[in-house]
């Protein structure tokens, strides 16, 4: 492990988690709980957003890298995470191109220019 | 008085508002390339795939151990933004490790070993000899196995990959590199976006009092 630095972690389908595990961030810690989740068609919501809430509670964790389809499964508990370590990243799936508008942080940023802000 | 600082008030905001344009418009073009990257990424890894068999190249092939080769910095920087930063555990680092280990292990055994010994130097040393050799045996593969860990993900797939994989590997490398340039970005437009509302509020309350001056002044 280079220095002290944290983790990327990943909740994707097969093809994201291979390809971003290939990229070298893949890790099993000394209790073997792995810092990415491979999403099939049988992993159920809640599956996910516990394994999202137990990435958020690990300190070792700098970047959280979701697809944005499974990010809509679990919206509630993203929009609901406010710190900016670890950082929320949605990303295309194979299936699912980006979608702008549905980022959260993009939606956040333009709740800026809602009717309230230019009263 | 009133009026000037509201015209400084409404000028930051001015400031403020255009370099959060401008950090949304990179932000986007970031956004497009990591895109483009991914997909890239999967379209060579698909090459592999149907060159190498379906099975090869899925969850089923990964390791049983593995060790980060890539970790990312977070620091706080002083206007409350923070940057990420990646570091990567580079190969030759690793290869320079496994030579020193392999050089270390013979100048250990200082003189000349004797093969014949008389039976006494036997018996009297074997005590002595035996932890410490059983040591050096020891020690060695212990430190093998903390590497094997640390190997390159690409030869969970097979000794012999094709190039495409290859290719798949550093597109999502540069992936990597790119997703925390954004996970900055995204923390840094989300902190402006407060800054932003809160100089927002600050002109209005100056608004407020600037009126209210002004409706004093006629009334009087």
């Amino acid at each position: 492990m280079a220095g002290r630095g944290k983790l990327i972690a990943v909740i994707g389908d097969e093809d994201t988690c291979t390809g971003f595990l290939l990229g070298g961030i893949g890790e099993l810690n000394k209790n073997r709980k792995p810092n990415f989740l491979v999403v099939e068609k049988d992993t159920s919501i809640t599956e996910i957003e516990e394994t999202f809430k137990s990435f958020l509670a690990r300190n070792d964790i700098g970047i959280i890298l979701i697809n944005q389809f499974i990010a809509e499964m679990i919206r509630h508990a993203i929009d609901a995470h406010m710190q900016s370590i670890p950082a929320v990243l949605e990303i295309p799936s194979k299936e699912h191109p980006y979608d702008a508008s549905k980022d959260s942080i993009l939606r956040r940023a333009k709740g800026m220019f809602s009717a309230d802000d230019f009263r | 008085m009133g009026v000037s600082e509201l015209e400084e008030s409404c000028l930051s905001l001015d400031e403020k508002l255009l370099g959060f344009m401008e950090q949304l418009d990179v932000l986007e073009q970031k956004r497009a390339a990591l895109n483009s990257l991914i997909e890239q990424g999967w379209f060579t890894m698909s090459k592999a795939r149907y060159s190498m068999g379906n099975k090869q190249v899925c969850a089923l092939q990964y390791a049983s151990e593995m060790e980060p080769l890539v970790c990312v910095h977070a620091r706080k920087l002083d206007d409350g933004n923070v940057e990420f930063s990646t570091e990567r555990v580079t190969q030759s680092k690793e290869s320079e490790k496994d030579v020193r280990l392999i050089e270390d292990i013979g100048p250990q055994e200082k003189g000349v070993r004797r093969r014949n010994k008389p039976q006494k130097d036997i018996t009297e040393k074997g005590a002595n000899d035996k932890p410490s050799s059983e040591k050096a045996t020891e020690a060695t593969p212990v430190k093998q196995r903390d590497h094997s860990h640390q190997q390159d993900p690409l030869k969970w797939f097979g000794i012999l990959v094709p190039q495409s994989l290859k290719q798949a590997q550093s597109a999502f490398k540069q992936v990597i590199e790119l997703s925390a340039e954004i996970a900055t970005l995204q923390t840094a437009i989300l902190n402006t976006k407060q800054e932003l509302r809160n100089s927002m509020k600050h002109k209005h309350v100056l608004q407020e009092e600037i009126s209210a001056a002004q409706l004093d002044k006629a009334v009087n």
